[in-house]
């Protein structure tokens, strides 16, 4: 479970202006909004890398910003956070990176061979060949495939909670495809909590159980997908409309 | 008409605009000061609970360490040479030969070696942590490295001030050494002075802590470099840009820092 009660953050502009919105446990959450709207800003307080100015965030009953540095260390080791243009450490080759997904406690109690073995499933969750890629190094690789690095680090921990910052955009159809049938499955199967940034609308509504749009630093929606798509407030309207026109677009371009 | 009292007469814009200027240069010195104590003590806090990797301590120190050498050495032995040559130059005959051997000894021990490898190292170590750590921030590594609980201080600046405080002694007391052989062979060429006198100069003059000094300062400037370094990288902003700017920016400050702080030896030390 996620909560942010009445997040506030201004940077020289003012970006959030008192967000609330709740992500229940084990569900499946697209949050959306136009380019700039902050978006990466709410999802990285999630975890304090970006600090409120006002507010607070709750993950899985620890509050965090009223716990101290015990409640940070808390909530980083169950989240797991995929970013937005995927961070891999560069001086680090492909299996180390991923590697460092494993809690540092767990890591050093881990036989190496152990610690292989979940690298390895987390590459192949991601659709990608380890064998071929867990020595190269981060430059070595496509935009997707460092992206797809990035969530197999993510999730090698096996987190509880997982914060997607637009895993798919760059990613072609059938990795898409392998992007969200993984975070369906982390869902349903491990019932793991994900919140989706997003700008695949139409994917979000597909595969999430609630969506929320983020305006103006604000949320301008928050509810089910059918809601959503019924909603009579212009400006989630021009987004459904968007959505729609552009899937119709693809399924187009794929036939 | 009333007559303005002189308390409200309008001060002139430029004495306005440098009270500004002197307030924002403090305070943007305060920041510093304060980003540098508290990154000191994280970085004593993550080496008294054991948090540093020996494997990065030593393969910063083999960064810092070796591959500075060939440049350590070149700087040294032309510090060496030109404070001979340069001796030599203002020695009378009313002086005794052996004099250009104390000088030499002096100038390259007490001055030119600890000063000269400290500014070649904020070139060759300074500007490139700078820069380093600048693009970790900028390409979201560093916020990845918290994402997965892992502390940037501990695993990044920690072991880069270790091997700066180890290193830079060493490289010193290298830069030491070759100062003085090529200070004594270009006296020999240019001033005809044997070694022998140089040696007589050379030891007539020395004081015992003398070598203790050149280390101190190597100490101090090898902890300044790469803390100065860490510092401003991890608080880069921007993109490519704000690397380019924060890195020269950090090399400015640290030569600074280093000419000031040699300069805070001689009355801290010396008496
Ligand atoms: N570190 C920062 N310093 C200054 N401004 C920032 C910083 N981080 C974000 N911003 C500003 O906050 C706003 C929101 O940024 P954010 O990255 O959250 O947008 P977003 O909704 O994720 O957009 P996108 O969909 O393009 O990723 C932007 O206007 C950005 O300029
Ligand atoms: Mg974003």
């Amino acid at each position: 479970m996620i909560e942010y009660r009445n997040i506030h953050k201004a940077y020289d502009l003012p970006v959030l202006t008192g967000v609330s919105m709740r992500v229940e446990a084990g569900e499946m959450f697209a949050l959306f909004g136009p380019s700039g709207t902050g978006k990466s800003v709410l999802l990285k307080t999630t975890i304090g890398l970006v600090i409120p100015d006002i507010g607070d965030v709750e993950v899985d009953g620890v509050s965090l910003y009223r716990g101290g540095k015990k409640a940070l260390e808390t909530v980083r080791n169950q989240v797991g956070y995929v970013f937005q243009n995927a961070a891999l450490f560069d001086s680090l080759n492909v299996f180390d990176n991923v590697c460092m997904g494993i809690p540092e406690a767990e890591l050093e109690s881990l036989p190496r061979n152990e610690a292989a073995k979940r690298a390895w499933e987390a590459l192949e969750l991601v659709n990608l060949e380890p064998r071929d890629i867990l020595e190269r190094l981060p430059s070595e690789l496509s935009g997707g495939m460092k992206k797809r690095v990035g969530i197999a680090r993510a999730i090698v921990g096996r987190p509880e909670v997982l914060l997607w910052d637009e895993p798919t955009t760059g990613l072609d159809p059938i990795n898409t495809a392998a992007v969200e049938r993984l975070i369906k499955r982390l869902s349903h199967d491990l019932e793991v909590t994900s919140l989706l940034v997003t700008h695949d609308v139409e994917g979000g509504l597909t595969i999430c159980d609630r969506v929320a749009m983020l305006d103006s630093g604000t949320l301008r929606f928050c509810g089910t997908p059918a809601e959503f798509r019924a909603s009579p407030d212009p400006v989630v309207q021009a987004f459904v409309d968007r959505a729609a026109a552009e899937a119709a677009l693809d399924m187009a371009a794929n036939d | 008409m009333k007559r303005q009292s002189p308390g409200a007469l309008p001060l002139p814009a430029p004495i306005v605009n440098w009270f500004a200027g002197v307030g924002r240069a403090s305070t943007v010195t305060l920041e510093h000061a304060g980003g540098l104590g508290l990154l000191a003590w994280q970085i004593l806090q993550a080496i008294v609970g054991l948090r540093v990797s020996l494997r990065s301590v030593l393969n910063q120190m083999y960064i810092m360490g070796i591959q500075s050498l060939p440049i350590v050495l070149v700087t040294g032995s032309l510090a060496g040479i030109v404070t001979s040559q340069q001796g030599g130059y203002q020695m009378t005959s009313a002086m005794p030969a052996y004099v250009l051997g104390s000088l030499v000894v002096e100038t390259v021990v007490l001055e030119m070696g600890p000063v000269l490898t400290a500014l070649v190292l904020v070139g060759r170590i300074g500007a490139r942590i700078t820069a380093e750590l600048g693009t970790m921030v900028v390409s979201e590594q560093i916020d990845a490295f918290e994402s997965l609980g892992r502390d940037p201080v501990a695993i990044l600046a920690a072991p880069r001030v270790i091997a700066g405080v180890l290193v830079l002694p060493l490289l010193v007391g290298i830069a030491d050494f070759i100062g003085i052989v090529a200070g004594m062979g270009a006296a020999y060429l240019t001033a005809g002075l044997g070694v022998d006198s140089f040696l007589y100069g050379a030891q007539l003059f020395w004081h015992s802590w003398d070598l203790l000094y050149s280390l101190t300062k190597a100490v101090v400037f090898g902890l300044a470099i790469p803390l100065i370094s860490v510092h401003m990288g991890l608080k880069t902003k921007g993109g490519a840009e704000g690397v380019g700017i924060t890195t020269t920016q950090a090399v400015m400050f640290m030569t600074l820092t280093i000419l000031i702080l040699d300069a805070m030896f001689p009355p801290l030390m010396l008496n």
